[in-house]
């Protein structure tokens, strides 16, 4: 260290996006070359923005940087057998030799194809943290787009860690692949699960605060009382995986036990297709000459194309209907003559007429009178009939939302969930409307950075949402990605990121137990892995190891030794978030509670020298390019903005990189900045690096009208496709006839789901089914399971972290099993003893932490642990829900998501003393140091 | 006359901690130290059970019983209310904590580290020998405000004369600021809430308020 930078103090502007509610801006104060401190960035918090205050995780960034863990140069296996039981033999290699040995292998695999004879990349990648690594990675992505296809079908937790059924299903009907409360106007919220909380981010924590101050009421379902539980007005414990069964109960409610005009009757009426008529074989009547959708119109008593001029739809009711076309699964097509037509909505009543509170009452365990209470409130709430106006435009004002949580919406019940809480929304006209429930961001459409931009007419009066083909003609009979989601899953549809929204589980399962009439999977030949840890955050997780120590060549970009990175041939140590630099966008509308007023670009810059050999990513990234002769096409794919979020050229500015030359990354990231302010700017302000390396953020006004997608829908005259699924329900049985025709029925209980309407299937049923299967007996796993997330540790990829650790033990169940106190006294169990969980598969050991916020049928983990590689986090003696979870596929549901819930039985394995002796091994000291009388609260 | 005071919104508080990582950070408290925490409590029978957040520390009482056992006069309180610390005097006697009705205390005999029993490049850097075998707590970053002032800044309105926690605090929680100010967001604060102070049957009269509802 030279004598200035020991004198020297600095505040240097970044961000920290350990997890997808980021980017938070933060400052790192560097005190003679060393960070010491983080503190809010207050020029964003002076501009409003909720995200200028990081959260918890954001100050273990110092920890992170400094810790002695670090792996601070390439390494490169010696032991060449792989498996959980082997030492790696990592050693100490140059970047020299490493970026030759993968690039070696790189361009082999390039010389054979990037396809294998199975149709199948040769090259996969897995990245975690639901998309967060690509606000660290620089330019890699841009690196992997000039190499050609590669397999994002290896995932690590997505579709069980996510809200994969929201996803799907939200972008599909409202361009929401997250959905959130409008909260600063909301009133009411109904939270099944979600816990905005912890998973929200800063947004979320601030704008709920403050909508309990100004007296909002939350309702909180969920079988334990969480975090946004404790913040809630009403804590309701249900039953695991019957939430379909309390939201259908509360649509009867609305719907059969209040006048109809308490509904928002004009927005089903002129936004959703609930005047559609259905004909008999379950699909629309339609025109026979335009092959339009037919409703019955008001004014003239007869059956007229939904688009007719002038007309007015009735909402209710049967109707004879002299000539109309029904068309079906591949293009079958019924010509009728003196057809009966029935509303979407007649249907939809029909639908929901058996679903009383009293029979939600015996299926959730929760009072009927308490689903009443609920139903009745929300539609208080709603205040039908009221507008309010957002920059100058006159909008509904509905202030009721329903949101969903992980385990709610994922697998088995979650198209049920999601088609329930999007029909609460409907029925009073809060869907996409002020105060009401509003899409966040979209991932599957584009583009990504205007959710309003991605919606446009299509067929039928809707907005155009291609699925998947199931065509015979175009339907993906070979799989080209291991999870085979184009071939599986209409919905997820194949643009960037559907890969990794596919049927994830199925890429591992598929490995070791291949099913009757599938193509055999391929291991892929090269494996990248990047702030990802399957071997830790996917289910089954012993299991996956296994399939994990048979790839051939693994390349973990690597912060620590971990347990994925124990099957790895090569460690790449990259420099972290204090060490390196990006751009990446920030503000607009982007998942969950992120919905601001501004949007704009905040810059991660080094506050610190790399330490040891790491690497900035965008450095790594070019030497991939330059040494794989893939140059060219690597600035060319930066040029169009892949892994730096704006193109270089645009509308009046030209900042591309030369593609002859290889860049600096300062070159590569001065370009972004000025292209990036000038496409915000409109031109009129282009900031340089120098500029962004000072001020951090560049951030211009975001339209508080452009939250909403309703405004767009009346311009564009579009109705939300609801309350009828026809286009669904014909998509699955097109995908059966496809797979039926290639001998497959493996999936034929998933396709059952693609329904019109989902029906309630006694959904926490198919979890005793399952261990039926087994050949166990379900009354012996009497408890289900259940994991909630940390937000010290959730997708930080921080588990090493001691502060972390120290922080989160003053939240309760960091490192223990949650079970009900008076179970747990019944069972001879006491607090800190040791207490076995033990699922069909596996089994997993943590110390008993009593309460009275659970229900007796329940336990809980928090977040996810049994580490056994990763320094610090393997001595913490945490159970994890993953490692006793198995991957079965009667589990999946049609969207290839799972449930993250398991069916177990407990015992006691240890007392106290067994505990303390464990935690005195891991070096933990709680209460060590307070002193003083016991019990301030 | 200035009177410091912390408010602590419970209707805000989510349990975070991100409060007690700031403080761990911003003054470089030893593992397992903790000057600023919150508790994560429950009440109840199930099915009727709530759980609370409550940000603790040391509660800067006008009454301090720390001060009054101090046998060496370490702790001493300024003429702004804060209790303070001189490391210098303190022998490690520990009756300040005894007396502590808040826990709010803490005593480090050795140096101590995250990982390993050996520092970090950043815990050498902030290594500070006067604070081992010395009584040590919150002081509300008395330094920070001292500072502050010194550049004309308020504290507990401006963030570089306000403690870290409150700065940090993502759900807007905690507020900081002068009690004897009617214009100050403590005061106002105050004045608009129902509030109780932790233990105030014992006399200690705290600089800490926790409110809880509308008036």
């Amino acid at each position: 260290m030279g004598d200035i930078e020991a004198k020297t103090e600095k505040t240097v502007p970044t961000y920290c996006y350990n997890c997808v509610a980021g980017p938070d801006l933060l400052t790192v104060k560097v005190t003679g070359g060393v960070a010491v401190s983080i503190e809010p960035n207050y020029a964003a918090t002076a501009l409003d923005l909720p995200c200028g205050k990081p959260c918890v995780k954001a100050y273990g960034l110092i920890q992170k940087t400094y810790s002695p863990h670090r792996t601070l140069t390439p390494m490169k296996r010696t032991n060449p057998r792989k498996g959980v039981d082997q030492d790696p033999g990592f050693v100490p290699i140059s970047w020299e030799e490493a970026l030759d040995t993968i690039t070696g292998k790189l361009t082999d695999i390039r010389a054979c194809g990037m396809i294998d004879a199975q149709g199948l990349p040769r090259v996969a990648v897995t990245f975690g943290n639901g998309g967060t690594p690509a606000s660290y990675m620089g330019t890699f992505p841009a690196f992997l787009a000039a190499l050609g296809p590669v397999d994002f079908s290896f995932g690590s937790g997505q579709g069980v860690k996510c809200v994969h059924s929201e996803h799907l299903y939200g972008e599909y009907w409202h361009r929401a692949f997250t959905v959130s409360a409008d909260t600063p106007l909301v009133n009411y919220i109904v939270s099944f699960g979600a816990n905005v909380e912890v998973t929200g981010g800063v947004s979320a924590v601030a704008r709920h605060a403050a909508a309990r101050v100004r007296g909002v009421k939350r309702v909180h379902v969920e079988p334990h009382l969480s975090i946004t539980g404790a913040c809630s007005a009403q804590w309701i414990p249900i039953k695991p995986k019957t939430d379909a069964a309390f939201m259908f109960a509360m649509l009867h409610v609305l719907l059969f036990e209040h006048p109809r005009e308490r509904l928002d009757v004009a927005y089903l009426r002129d936004r959703t297709a609930s005047p559609y008529l259905i004909g008999p074989h379950g699909f629309y009547l339609r025109d026979a000459a335009s092959r339009k959708p037919l409703v019955w119109d008001r004014r003239t008593d007869c059956a007229v194309v939904f688009d007719t001029p002038d007309v007015e739809p009735v909402l209710e009711g049967a109707f004879e209907v002299p000539v109309a076309l029904e068309i079906g699964p591949d293009n079958y097509t019924w010509r009728h003559h003196g057809v009966g037509g029935t509303t979407e909505f007649t249907k939809l009543i029909d639908h929901l007429r058996p679903y009383t509170a009293q029979w939600a009452e015996k299926v959730c365990d929760v009072p009927a009178g308490t689903i009443r209470q609920v139903a009745n409130q929300y539609l208080d709430e709603a205040c039908v009939g009221q507008t309010i106006e957002i920059e100058g435009e006159t909008l509904p004002l509905r202030p009721v939302a329903v949101t969903l949580g992980k385990t709610v919406n994922n697998g088995w019940g979650g198209y049920q969930c999601c088609w329930a809480r999007t029909m609460l929304a409907v029925l009073v006209g809060a869907l996409e409307t002020p105060g009401g429930s509003v899409g966040t961001t979209v991932r599957i459409n584009r583009p990504h950075e205007n959710r309003l931009k991605s919606v446009k007419p299509g067929p039928d009066g809707f907005m155009y949402n291609a699925l998947n083909p199931t065509d015979p003609e175009r339907w993906v009979a070979q799989p080209t990605g291991r999870n085979a989601h184009r071939s599986l899953v209409p919905l997820v549809l194949n643009t960037g990121w559907s890969q990794s929204l596919g049927p994830v589980p199925l890429a591992w399962l598929f490995q070791r137990d291949k099913p009757e009439g599938w193509p055999e999977p391929t291991l892929p030949e090269l494996w990248f892995v990047y702030r990802a840890n399957p071997a830790v955050s996917f289910w089954d997780s012993r299991k996956l190891s296994e399939t994990m120590a048979r790839m051939p060549f693994v390349v973990c970009f690597a912060y620590t030794h971990d347990e994925t990175n124990h099957m790895a041939d090569i460690l790449l140590p990259e420099a972290t978030d204090l060490e390196s630099l990006q751009l990446i966008r920030m503000g607009g509308t982007k998942f969950i509670e992120q919905f601001y007023e501004r949007e704009g670009f905040v810059l991660r810059q080094p506050a610190v020298r790399p330490r040891g050999e790491t690497r900035d990513f965008t450095w790594i990234a070019t030497e991939f390019a330059r040494r794989t002769g893939l140059m060219e096409a690597y600035l060319t794919k930066i040029n169009r903005g892949a892994g730096i979020e704006t193109p270089l050229v645009g509308n009046g500015y030209d900042f591309s990189l030369n593609p002859a030359k290889a860049p600096t990354v300062d070159e590569i990231w001065d370009a972004a900045c000025k292209a990036a302010t000038a496409g915000l700017s409109g031109g009129r302000e282009v900031k340089d690096l120098a500029w962004f390396r000072e001020h951090g953020f560049y951030t211009t006004e975001f339209r508080r009208l452009d939250w909403y997608l309703y405004p767009t829908m009346v311009k564009m005259g579009l109705r939300f496709e609801l309350p009828y699924q026809e286009r669904i329900m014909r998509s699955g049985l097109e995908l059966e006839n496809r797979l039926h025709e290639q001998g497959v029925h493996w999936w034929d209980e998933q396709l059952k789901e693609y329904a019109a309407f989902p029906a309630w299937d006694d959904l926490p049923g198919r979890w005793e089914k399952a261990l039926v299967h087994a050949g166990k007996r379900p009354e012996d796993y009497p408890f289900w399971l259940l994991t909630t997330k940390s937000m010290q540790y959730t997708a930080g990829g921080n588990v090493g972290s001691q502060l972390m650790h120290e922080v989160s033990e003053n939240v309760r169940g960091h490192a223990g099993v949650i079970l009900n106190s008076k179970v747990a006294e019944s069972m001879g169990i006491g607090a800190d003893d040791l207490i076995e969980v033990c699922s069909q598969s596996a089994s997993t050991c943590g110390r008993a932490i009593l309460v009275r916020g659970i229900r007796p049928d329940t336990l809980l983990l928090v977040g996810q642990f049994d580490h056994w590689a990763t320094p610090y986090a393997k001595d913490l003696n945490a159970p994890s829900l993953n490692t006793v979870s198995p991957m079965l596929l009667e589990l999946v549901d049609a969207t290839g998501s799972v449930a993250d819930t398991v069916r177990v039985a407990i015992r006691k394995v240890g007392g106290k003393g067994i505990f303390a002796r464990l935690r005195a091994r891991s070096g933990r000291k709680p209460e060590q140091q307070k002193l003083g009388p016991a019990g301030v609260a | 006359m200035t009177r410091y005071v912390m408010v602590a919104d419970l209707r805000r508080c989510v349990g975070c901690q991100t409060c007690t990582a700031a403080c761990k950070v911003a003054n470089a408290t030893p593992p397992w130290v903790q000057w600023r925490w919150v508790l994560d409590v429950e009440y109840g029978e199930y099915p009727d059970v709530w759980r609370a957040f409550v940000p603790v520390g040391c509660q800067h009482c006008a009454n301090p019983p720390c001060l009054e056992v101090c046998p060496s006069g370490t702790t001493w309180q300024r003429g702004d209310g804060i209790v303070a610390i001189n490391y210098d005097r303190c022998i490690g006697c520990s009756y300040c904590a005894v007396a502590c009705p808040y826990q709010a205390r803490y005593k480090v005999d050795g140096a101590e580290y995250a990982y390993d029993g050996s520092p970090m490049e950043v815990e050498r850097a902030r290594e500070d020998p006067r604070r081992l075998g010395v009584s040590t707590k919150c002081d509300f970053c008395a330094d920070r405000i001292d500072q502050g002032k010194s550049r004309g800044l308020i504290p507990g309105q401006d963030p570089e004369a306000t403690p870290v926690c409150v700065n940090s605090c993502i759900a807007n929680t905690l507020y900081f600021g002068d009690l004897k100010d009617p214009q100050s967001a403590v005061s106002r604060l105050l004045r608009e809430n129902q509030s109780f102070r932790m233990h105030e049957e014992l006399g200690t009269e705290p600089g800490f308020y926790y409110l809880w509802e509308k008036k």
